[in-house]
């Protein structure tokens, strides 16, 4: 398997705040990832890494094999669309949709057009004056009929409404089966986009927790329900995610379980749920506070 | 036992197995004839808006098993016999996967071995 | 895992650094309203106004000593100079929300930096030109039918045209860069880099000032300026030109999204 991106122990620190922390993996070539995570956990950051727009404080970045930082050979194959992002004065869609094509080799105008009308965008209207909607569509338009080699996503479909962003996924996976490239979508939507991932990678105040192909994950985690004391014989030295209780009753989340110890579950009395892609993900990143607190519970 | 309904997909299974399984039941209700075309990949990932990646190695699970085969240039097709093949497979899971439930959601509600065979008996009929 | 390059990743032939460069020059001129349309309306708005105060003036000013009065106070007109100080106004948004976008597209701060300043030098050569035609024709037609000065203003000198030329455009070039080193200082350090470097170049001029002064040194400065003359002063000006150039590139160097 190759890999456009690879990062090794990459921290990232904003005078005391450390924003990325000895984060290590790898983008593969010609594969949807999702980088996931709460708000502030550091995708955008990671993403800015990426690209060579943020300087490391510590690791190493390999874009294309090479140093990201003012390459612009390597930064010739991607394409960065941000959700909030900055138009020159005055500027129309028409204009960004004009020079899109100077800067992507892969640039593809008739896909432009044909989503420029899915999207119902107005060209000749100033960027001012655009809906929020709209604004976020030309960033789609952008990423989409780039056909960049590497394509990053950072939420810039958040002002979309749920039509356009469905939409917008209909677009990327047709796209991509016709047009394989490498994507990299993040997003804390989980449940939107999970289906179209193939690999995962959470990132959790700055550390990477989670980072496995979608199929492994779902339905790695159970959840374990039943009477307290039962439940809680069961899961005691296990790797508990999420814990929650009605009354005398307990159900837990726990990573993996063997077919021995989903028997040995169920021969307790205990029952057993399969847990989602978002579930899983949402239970392994809950904030430090919440995980004390659900412990001394 | 969740069997993968047919327009939507369980996000706490794997998908690919339900991509597979989903091939499966239609082989075996006959949908899907030995040696005709199967849907390819892509056509699949669009229809559940899935990653075709995914969608693959659902239908390359199946090619390994025998299930599928591949014509050059074509597409994926029905092995033949593969209709039999799966039959004889759900049928060793159908005690485990059918049978135990049911004993156990009847032994739940009182229900005696007599009264579940009069009950199947009586279905049988209708 | 092996390293995907770019060459295997995409068929497309990679664009060099110096076509990049040439596409930022380009990206300033999609939307020609800041760099050209609205420059070009404000001398016009700025010229038509003027023409409007030299035809009350000339109307009020009958005697011929008058007029002469009148004539020779409008060589002291800055209206023009007004466009020169504008071109800071271009520079800050140029650098300022191109920067941003044209990092979007993954354009590098060098490549950037190069095609802006090649923008840069583009318009002070279109706006150098111009005024210089402006200044032949308010000449040929002794003052626009009033014998005023817009154009040709003391400050401008009264050599041949093409001294007055390469003084137009030392004196774009100038305002664009020192605009542009503003902005950058903005991009990279904000509101508080502004303040700092407003204030310390304040600080730096004062003293420069104060020493002048105190050590009587202005009969001295002003006899530098008549023995080097016009076409020294154009000269000299290149060099806080390329200082500002210089420091503009720096700073931008180190400008990320977050800071």
């Amino acid at each position: 398997m190759t890999a456009v991106v690879e990062v090794s122990d990459l921290s990232k620190r904003f005078g005391q705040f450390t924003a990325i922390d000895r984060a290590s993996f790898a983008i593969e070539e010609n594969t949807i990832h999702g980088l996931l995570g709460r708000n502030g956990a550091g995708k955008t950051t990671l993403m800015q890494l990426m690209t060579g727009q943020d300087f490391a404080s510590g690791g190493s970045i390999r874009l294309f094999g090479e140093n990201p930082v003012e390459n612009s050979r390597a930064l010739s194959g991607v394409c960065f669309i941000k959700e909030s992002q900055k138009y020159p004065e005055d500027f129309k869609a028409k204009h960004v949709l004009r020079s899109a094509p100077w800067f992507f080799p892969e640039w593809d105008a008739a896909y432009a057009e044909r989503l420029v009308a899915d999207f119902r965008l107005p060209l000749d209207r100033r960027i001012k004056k655009l809906s929020r909607g709209q604004l976020s569509a030309i960033g789609v338009i952008v990423g989409l009929a780039s056909r960049a080699p590497l394509t990053f996503f950072d939420e810039p479909y958040l002002g979309l409404d749920a039509v356009a962003r469905q939409i917008f996924y209909d677009r990327l996976l047709e796209d991509y089966a016709s047009h394989p490239r490498t994507i990299v979508l993040s997003t804390h939507l989980i449940d939107e986009v999970s289906a179209l991932l193939e690999r995962v990678i959470v990132v959790d105040e700055g550390r990477i927790v989670i980072d496995s192909s979608a199929e492994d994950l779902r339905g790695s985690a159970s959840i374990v329900a039943g009477p307290r004391a039962t439940v809680d014989a069961f899961v005691d030295g296990r790797d508990v995610l999420h814990r929650e209780q009605l009354g005398g009753l307990s159900s837990v989340t726990v990573a993996r379980l063997s077919e021995a110890e989903r028997s040995a579950a169920a021969r307790a009395g205990l029952e057993l749920a399969p847990v989602s892609l978002q579930q899983l993900i949402v239970r392994t990143t809950t904030s430090t506070s919440d995980k004390e607190w659900s412990q001394a519970s | 036992m969740n069997r993968r309904s047919r327009h939507t997909v369980d996000e706490s299974r794997p998908i690919f197995v339900q991509i597979a399984e989903g091939i499966e039941n239609d082989i075996l209700s006959g949908v899907l004839a030995e040696e005709t075309q199967v849907p390819s990949t892509n056509e699949f990932a669009a229809y559940y808006r899935i990653n075709p990646a995914t969608a693959g190695k659902g239908v390359n699970l199946l090619v390994d098993e025998g299930v599928l085969y591949k014509k050059r240039g074509i597409g994926m097709f029905v092995a033949e016999g593969s209709r039999a093949t799966l039959a004889a497979k759900r049928r060793e899971k159908f005690d485990s996967e059918f049978v135990r439930p049911l004993i156990a959601e009847a032994a739940k509600l009182g229900i005696s071995r007599t009264e579940l065979a009069e009950l199947i008996r009586k279905e049988e009929t209708s | 895992m092996t390293a995907a390059t770019l060459a295997e990743a995409s068929p497309h032939r990679r664009p060099s650094s110096g076509s990049r460069v040439l596409a930022v020059f380009r990206l300033h001129f999609v939307n020609p309203g800041t760099t050209i349309v609205i420059p070009w309306a404000i001398l016009a708005f700025i010229f038509i106004v003027n023409v409007a105060i030299w035809a009350l003036i000339f109307a009020a000013a009958t005697s011929p000593s008058d007029r002469a009065d009148a004539q020779e106070g409008t060589s002291w007109s800055g209206a023009a100079t007004f466009l020169f100080a504008y071109m800071s106004v271009v520079a800050v948004q140029a650098v300022n929300t191109t920067f941003p976008f044209a990092q979007g597209y993954g354009v590098t701060r060098r490549d950037f930096y190069l095609g802006s300043s090649l923008v840069f030098v583009a318009l002070s050569a279109m706006y150098a030109v111009g005024l210089t035609v402006l200044a032949e024709i308010e000449t040929a037609t002794d003052g626009w039918g009033f014998g005023a000065h817009m154009f040709t203003a003391v400050y401008y000198g009264d050599g041949p045209w093409f001294v007055r030329l390469g003084l137009f455009f030392a004196l774009f070039l100038f305002f664009f860069f020192l605009g542009a080193a503003f902005a950058t200082v903005f991009v990279r350090w904000k509101a508080i880099g502004m303040i700092v470097s407003f204030g310390a170049i304040t600080l730096v001029l004062l003293a420069a000032i104060a020493l002048v002064t105190l050590s009587d040194g202005w009969p001295a400065v002003g006899a530098w300026f008549g023995s080097t003359g016009i076409n020294g002063v154009i000269l000299w000006s290149l060099v806080p030109t390329a200082v500002a150039a210089v420091t503009g590139y720096l700073v931008l160097r180190g400008a990320t999204p977050r800071n």
